[in-house]
């Protein structure tokens, strides 16, 4: 939309002309410009100059709409995660047309989530999916189709009682592997056309943070600013599709440790510090949901709802098995209180025990 | 009395002009349009079109419809009311409520609830006059996404059953019949904007929208910082689309008779050798809004701060966001820790007694 150029925008031909001669080309050059400026750029009286940048406004202005016309129900606006308490907080699950972000530690499940929304995405509406396909960009080189398949077989037995619905499921999640920042940036550039192709209902992202905390050292100066640059400029492309699509978007994010007064790198004086959600606090302004897992044992696990325009702070307990993100049955008394979703701290694993009992199973794995 | 240089015809023109020897607007005016092109040098339409720019006389920013001014009398008569923000203590601070007619900034972390209040205002602006609302419309500009329907559907739904226990006379009962879910819905005007030429786009375009829907009173901006913390490779261009954009924003408050509130995000500066959290979009950007509420976390709590204010005085006062929307703090239980913590009210007092000590401007009697 900004980018459109003026001849596009209902202008005459030479004053376009004119225009182009002071370098103003697009929607964006002739909006950047004061009334004062206008006048002189295209030699237009004060009355006409305001006529003109009216009626470019009205070619980039987006639709007014009412929320009535957009209210529609549950199961168009939001997307099911198959787990009820969480759907219940969540008042029908993630909200269609925004971006989700699942940040915790590694080994916690969020790939595992990923996976199991992936699996759900592709499921029929009867079964509370989306119907749809789903694009899933794997930068840490996590996703596994045989997981994805064990998964599907163990949630939904009777529906994927027959191996051609299970490669059907396989074929409708298509997945690719970027692993630098300029890879990914180039493939949210081309998601648009993926997205139609594919008739994707979901677009994972998993995880924002590896390429981009590979590739930018936030100690040396100039590169915060760069780094924030880079992911405002993702989220923007994430949203603006989300939106035009009407799908939900999942972010998985990492973390990072907070020493107290020094933020993220800077060394305090002997702070005991915590760990919170990685890339910082615009970003935490940027995703529209954001859900945290964290340890309570080497077993249990919990979903922190940290920030939600819909619900509320709320903590639930689940483990993973073989079909995926399992919720325990009572909800315990949150840990801790709610505060700033930047600085929410996240338990981490502390110990690792194993037993040769233990061995055979599905315990953990990210 | 007026110069020709400062007139607002187009520039090829004004040069013709002044070639021509022509110092005045009235001079211009004298003049009949035949004589005019002759002496000037203009093409008869050119002519025509000076002499009629120039006798409707041109609202120009700066001259603008408040020529005479008003007494302070006059102003204290007109009686703008406020928006009521559903948490009293809230009100309380601000003297009723947000102010119509003038701008109100929200800056806070993520998750403190401002988009939640942003809604509620949106809701509480539609509230029919006789129960102390200003029955009119909203319009909500977005550009994070952050709007979820449902979410505002079932914040309307609470607002109009609390009304609902409220009827006491006929007339109200009359109103309430006007006054459902859908209809709170369907007076909601959402503009989804992706970026900040949109977001410029929109608001070149919003006096028109507001003189077409005059029951307007609250216009919306959530947020105004997000499109602009993008990447500018000139940093002034950002502050100077900035300030226009608040110009206009300002003028439409005063000349529409509307309460705008956006919200600002915050960012990490380093002061001092520490980092601290600070508003976004600079420091000039403080001067923008009329009224600055921070909202941040405080001992486990959530607390409004209002910190610029032409009226009212600095103070702090705990809220909290339920299914219903943006109410008042709940009873406090006690925390983990054992800690005793004083009520709302108590602290409230506390703080305005620390602040009254430091703070400059004088406490009001009532709201405006």
């Amino acid at each position: 939309m900004a980018s459109k150029k003026l001849r596009r925008a209902g202008v005459s031909q030479e004053l376009c002309e004119l225009l182009n001669r002071h370098h103003v080309e697009s929607c964006k050059d002739l909006l950047s410009l004061t009334p004062l400026e206008v006048m002189r750029v295209a030699g237009l009286s004060y009355q006409n100059a305001l006529a003109l940048m009216r009626s470019v406004s009205q070619h980039c202005a987006p639709p007014v709409t009412t929320l009535l016309e957009l209210w529609k129900p549950k199961s168009e606006s939001f997307f099911s995660t198959s787990l009820p308490a969480l759907d219940d907080f969540l008042r029908g699950g993630l909200p269609l047309g925004t971006i989700t972000e699942l940040a915790g530690p590694s080994g916690c499940g969020k790939t595992q989530m990923c996976v199991m929304l992936s699996v759900l995405a592709t499921l029929p509406r009867a079964l509370g999916g989306l119907d749809a396909g789903v694009v899933y960009i794997d930068t840490e080189s996590a996703f596994s189709a045989e997981r994805l398949v064990e998964m599907a077989q163990a949630r939904f037995p009777e529906h994927f009682s027959s191996r051609e619905r299970v490669l059907q499921m396989a074929s409708r999640v298509h997945v690719f592997r970027e692993l630098t920042c300029q890879d990914v940036l180039n493939r949210l550039d081309r998601l648009e056309v993926d997205i139609i192709s594919t008739k994707a209902g979901l677009v994972i992202l998993d995880s924002v943070a590896s390429v981009v905390r590979k590739e930018f050292d936030t100690t040396l100066p100039g590169n915060l600013a760069s780094r924030s640059n880079l992911l405002t400029q993702e989220a923007s492309t994430l949203k603006y599709l989300a939106h035009q699509f009407n799908i939900p978007v999942v972010l998985t994010n990492q973390i990072t440790t907070y020493l107290g007064n020094g933020g993220g790198g800077v060394p305090g004086e002997g702070d005991s510090g915590y760990v919170i959600a990685a890339l910082g606090n615009t970003w935490s302004h940027t995703v529209n949901t954001r859900l945290i897992v964290q340890y309570v044992d080497a077993r249990q696990r919990q979903i922190v709802i940290a920030k939600s325009p819909v619900a509320p702070y709320a903590v639930l307990n689940y483990t993973i098995q073989k079909e995926g993100i399992c919720l325990d049955g009572d909800n315990q008394e949150p840990i801790g209180e709610a505060r700033d979703p930047g600085l929410q701290p996240i338990r981490v694993r502390t110990e690792f025990k194993y037993s040769l009992s233990q061995a055979v199973g599905t315990d953990g794995g990210s | 009395m007026k110069p020709v240089s400062a007139s607002p015809l187009s520039p090829s023109v004004k040069v013709k002009l002044l070639n021509a020897g022509f110092l005045t607007s009235e001079e211009l005016l004298q003049l009949k349009p035949l004589q005019l092109s002759k002496e000037g040098g203009l093409s008869l339409e050119e002519a025509l079109e000076v002499q009629q720019i120039l006798r409707e006389g041109v609202d120009l920013p700066g001259e603008g419809g408040a020529g005479l001014g008003s007494t302070a009398l006059e102003l204290l008569q007109q009686e703008e009311r406020s928006i009521v923000t559903f948490c009293s203590s809230l009100d309380a601070a601000l003297g009723g409520g947000v102010p119509v007619g003038k701008t109100t900034e929200l800056c806070g972390t993520p998750g403190m609830g401002k988009t939640q209040l942003c809604l509620q205002l949106c809701i509480d602006v539609q509230i029919p006059e006789c129960f102390g609302g200003l029955g009119g419309e909203a319009v909500f500009v977005d550009t994070e996404g952050s709007l979820v329907v449902q979410r505002v559907a079932d914040m309307a739904q609470a607002a109009v059953q609390h009304c609902c226990l409220q009827d006491q006379d006929a007339e109200q009962r009359d109103a309430l019949k006007d006054f459902t879910t859908e209809s709170l819905l369907g007076h909601l005007y959402l503009m989804r904007c992706h970026d900040y030429v949109e977001l410029l786009a929109q608001v070149q375009l919003l006096p028109d929208f507001l003189v077409k829907n005059p029951k307007v009173r609250l216009l919306v901006i959530d947020s105004l910082a997000f499109p602009f913390r993008r990447h500018f490779e000139d940093l002034s261009v950002r502050t100077r689309l900035l300030s226009g954009l608040a110009q206009q924003l300002i003028r439409m408050a005063s000349q529409h008779r509307v309460a705008v509130v956006w919200t600002n995000q915050m960012t990490s500066q380093l002061r001092g050798g520490q980092w601290e959290l600070v508003p976004a979009l600079g420091e000039s950007w403080g001067h923008s809004a009329t009224q600055r509420l921070l909202l941040h976390w405080s001992g486990g709590r959530r607390l409004a701060s209002v910190f610029k204010s032409p009226s009212q005085s600095e103070s702090s006062v705990a809220y909290s966001v339920t299914r219903e929307g943006f109410r008042d703090a709940g009873p406090l239980a006690s925390s983990p820790s054992g800690r005793e913590q004083d009520s709302s009210s108590q602290s409230e007092s506390k703080q305005d007694s620390s602040s009254q000590s430091g703070s400059k401007r004088p406490r009001t009697q009532e709201g405006q």
